[in-house]
């Protein structure tokens, strides 16, 4: 006779405290629309991860202007088409925040299509976040009042690599090695013109584009480096393109520095290990000495909790979106992007101001250097980036062509 | 008599499919859902195209995604120039609309085969499976080499609320867009249909069984299998047309090997054999492709592993599966047969639902419970031996059912 009761007075419990939550603020909820399985998830878990953690930490600090953060993972398997099916599941999951960083095919898919969102539902407006679609259009001819860049563009970062190449005199000789699709491309053209500007005595030694993640032995190439005699080694190189030519370069004693934009993607350090240490550099928002002692703590818990490492401008993009939505007293997109315009916020890299001109973010840059026996090393090793110059964020800023169309 | 008997038969599924199609947007009323549909149409014209070389004509295609691509490039070209002439307000494009854009991506798929199609006919078999892959890929490099036509890694953009619009279609919303979509997919599905009723549609069946023969009773294989080609390569550029007017976006992905491969796992899964296969297929895959990885982080390999029994158990495909039934039916030996069928379907439930349990488990160590898992109430500790007891009691029932019906299956044998 007890136990029925019990029961009954378990359910009613259990309904109380549904109502009382339900009485709570609505949740924020954010989509992440990233490669989530397959193979290609190694770039799009980090995030989720990061956005997780950071959310549970926010959340615990009052949530988005009272709102708690949600994030919802939807799985593109980095590809355009598919995105476009996620995006309108997230939208009618009644989802108004849309982040997406990895591949800039996908960014530009979604840009058009949260472009179009808009335009053809003014009532109900989506903000597109972007953390790593760095082609330099978005926030140029093809900006757009509804799009945020969190991460540094393509040519922003290559300004401060040909800085520091440009103020290094022993540098005389430049060899650029991309891979031959579009992105490529614009890391090459962007060098050689940034280059013959800073520094017209140095020579581009060579500039070479190998196909697409189908080269399995970089040896011809890594010899056509070693006897032009060059310097210093320029790429965009990602993915396995990373790992073998700098497994390459190791093996055939190339010992010049190698820039790259993409030498910390998740299992690019684990795999290239010791043969990388003082050979990649890597061009970021950050770096891995984590001398800020709040950012080290979290780095670690984070490595604990999920496996994965920190991934700051995540992180940064997600307190400012608290910032910009606790500012605006509202959690409607509207609201929130007129407040994200100009925003400005101190992380742990640096001053960062959202540029309301172009919606890019202007943020420090850092140039860092493979090293072993590091305090905090990265994927569980100890390796990581060590900190080698550091730019301010005027010095990384470049001028804009956009002519924004914002709403009324 | 008879003959009127047999074209209502014909006709009959056509009235069916279209009830359906029309009853769809009574139905269902969210933009999500019909977004998904408006995909599974696309994914429907793509997969039959395909099934025309494979299904009928007998030649393994690794590269029927150029013409989809291709025809979805010359479609969102086109859209672009209606928009710019839209906007002056004259010119020969701002009088064309939007909703005839598929025949454009027909008529560039066409052109495609045409052009490359004749070497690539001689032979069918291993010869035209590898020829095809190398197309395959050349375009796919290429496109990348030429930032001007095919837009580099960011694709070319386009908005199809342009030009003048037909059936009051604006196409704003996905709901909209389902219009287009159903009346292309009925259209392209019809016209695919009777192409296999022509005597060409025939002779590529033919060709397809035994080419010797073919040529010995004087046709020219080479010739069945270039016309038979360029009318899939059309079919496929007209699916790449509705893509470009759904997406509003082509990217150089959609002219690659995942894409092929897609067609051939859409074609397979539904079952080559049989007219409406790929139509099964295309459903099964694309609700796998986009819905499933909602709930599981192991989502592709299931879609792998359906596709491993697919091919290796039920070659004929899920829609071979209905027609045995269909064709027991009408023999009247469904009796006879049915118990051998139910024993072995309960027998692959049971296994399976062995191997997602142990799937599922190892997931949550190595990862943590996905949403497969606790939406499905599974509260299970893959530390606890009474978990896995379960687990290997579901794989030997399945052993013991497929066991236990072997006699049953042997009738059917």
């Amino acid at each position: 006779m007890v136990k029925p009761i019990f029961k009954l007075f378990a359910f009613a419990l259990l309904l109380l405290s549904g109502l009382a939550r339900a009485a709570e603020a609505e949740p924020v909820r954010f989509a992440l629309i990233d490669p989530l399985t397959g193979p290609m998830s190694v770039v799009g878990q980090p995030a989720l991860a990061q956005l997780q953690f950071t959310a549970e930490r926010l959340n615990k600090e009052g949530g988005m202007n009272g709102h708690d953060i949600q994030i919802v993972g939807y799985d593109n398997k980095i590809n355009p088409q598919e995105s476009l099916v996620q995006l309108q599941k997230a939208i009618d999951d009644g989802i108004r925040f849309i982040i997406q960083g990895n591949g800039s095919s996908v960014g530009s898919a979604l840009l058009s299509a949260v472009n179009k969102h808009n335009q053809r539902n003014p009532g109900d407006r989506v903000l597109y976040l972007n953390y790593a679609a760095i082609e330099p259009s978005f926030t140029n001819e093809r900006c757009s009042f509804w799009h945020f860049r969190f991460d540094s563009h393509v040519d922003m970062k290559m300004n401060m690599l040909t800085d520091w190449i440009a103020g290094n005199q022993d540098f005389k000789k430049v060899f650029l090695i991309n891979q031959d699709y579009s992105f490529g491309h614009t890391v090459s053209e962007s060098a050689r013109n940034m280059l013959k500007k800073k520094r017209p005595d140095i020579e581009v030694v060579g500039n070479t584009f190998h196909p697409l993640g189908k080269v399995k032995d970089f040896s011809p190439y890594i010899s056509k480096i070693k006897s032009s005699g060059a310097d210093v080694v320029i790429t965009g190189n990602w993915g396995q393109d990373i790992n073998l030519l700098i497994k390459s370069a190791a093996e055939y004693g190339v010992d010049v520095p190698f820039l790259t934009y993409y030498g910390s993607t998740p299992g690019t350090i684990t795999q290239v290990g010791d043969k990388g240490v003082d050979r990649v550099y890597l061009i970021a928002e950050y770096h891995g000495d984590f001398t800020d002692p709040e950012i080290a703590e979290r780095q670690v818990n984070l490595y604990k909790e999920k496996g994965w490492d920190y991934y700051p401008r995540v992180a940064a993009m997600l307190e400012m979106m608290k910032k910009a939505g606790d500012q605006a007293g509202s959690i409607d997109p509207l609201a929130v992007a007129k407040a994200l315009e100009g925003l400005e916020y101190d992380a742990a890299a640096g001053h960062l101001t959202m540029r309301a001109e172009d919606h890019q973010l202007q943020m420090p840059l850092y140039l860092s250097v493979l090293k072993d026996n590091m305090k905090y090393g990265a994927e569980g090793t100890n390796y990581n980036f060590h900190q080698v110059a550091r730019f301010d964020a005027d010095q990384a800023a470049l001028p804009t062509t956009c002519r924004m169309r914002r709403p009324g | 008599m008879s003959k009127r008997f047999s074209s209502w038969r014909l006709g009959m599924p056509w009235v069916a499919v279209l009830m359906v199609l029309l009853l769809i947007p009574v139905v269902v009323a969210s933009n999500g859902t019909f977004s998904i549909i408006n995909v599974i149409a696309i994914h429907i014209v793509f997969a039959l195209s395909y099934n025309m070389l494979l299904g009928q004509g007998g030649m393994l295609s690794f590269g029927h995604a150029v013409f989809f691509g291709l025809g979805a490039y010359a479609a969102i070209h086109v859209m672009n120039l209606i928009g710019d002439a839209s906007y002056e307000g004259h010119g020969l494009w701002a009088h064309f609309p939007v909703f005839l854009l598929p025949l454009i991506g027909f008529f560039a798929g066409a052109l495609a085969a045409t052009v490359v199609g004749w070497p690539f006919s001689r032979r069918a078999g291993t010869a035209f499976a590898m020829i095809t892959l190398g197309l395959g890929e050349l375009v796919a490099a290429g496109s990348q080499m030429f930032p001007s036509v095919f837009g580099g890694e960011a694709g070319v953009f386009s908005n199809r609320m342009v030009g003048p619009i037909w059936f009051g279609l604006e196409l704003a919303q996905p709901a909209q867009v389902y219009g287009f979509m159903a009346f292309w997919t009925f259209v392209a599905a019809l016209a695919m249909w009777a192409f296999t009723r022509t005597p060409l549609g025939r002779m590529s069946n033919a060709v397809r069984d035994n080419p010797d023969r073919l040529q010995f009773i004087g046709y020219q294989q080479r010739n069945i299998r270039f016309l038979v080609f360029i009318a899939a390569g059309g079919f496929g550029g007209l699916a790449g047309g509705m893509a470009a007017v759904n997406y509003e976006i082509v990217t150089p992905e959609s002219l690659g090997l995942l894409t092929s491969g897609l067609a051939l796992l859409m074609a397979a899964v539904g079952g080559l054999g049989v007219f409406y296969g790929p139509v099964v297929g295309a459903v099964l895959v694309t609700l796998m492709n986009s819905l499933l990885s909602d709930y599981t982080d192991a989502s592709v390999l299931y879609v792998g592993v359906v596709f491993l029994l697919v091919v290796m158990f039920a070659p004929s495909g899920v829609a071979g599966g209905f027609e045995q039934v269909r064709l027991a039916w009408r023999r009247g030996d469904l009796g006879v047969r049915l118990p051998g069928w139910l024993s072995s379907a309960l027998a692959v439930v049971l296994y399976s639902s062995g191997l997602v349990a142990t799937v599922e488990l190892i997931y949550q160590i190595s990862h943590g419970k996905d949403k497969l898992a606790r939406s499905l109430g599974f509260e299970a500790d893959p530390a606890s031996p009474l978990v896995w007891l379960v687990i290997a009691a579901l794989l030997a029932a399945g052993y013991g059912v497929s066991k236990a019906g072997k006699r049953y299956r042997e009738v059917n044998a």
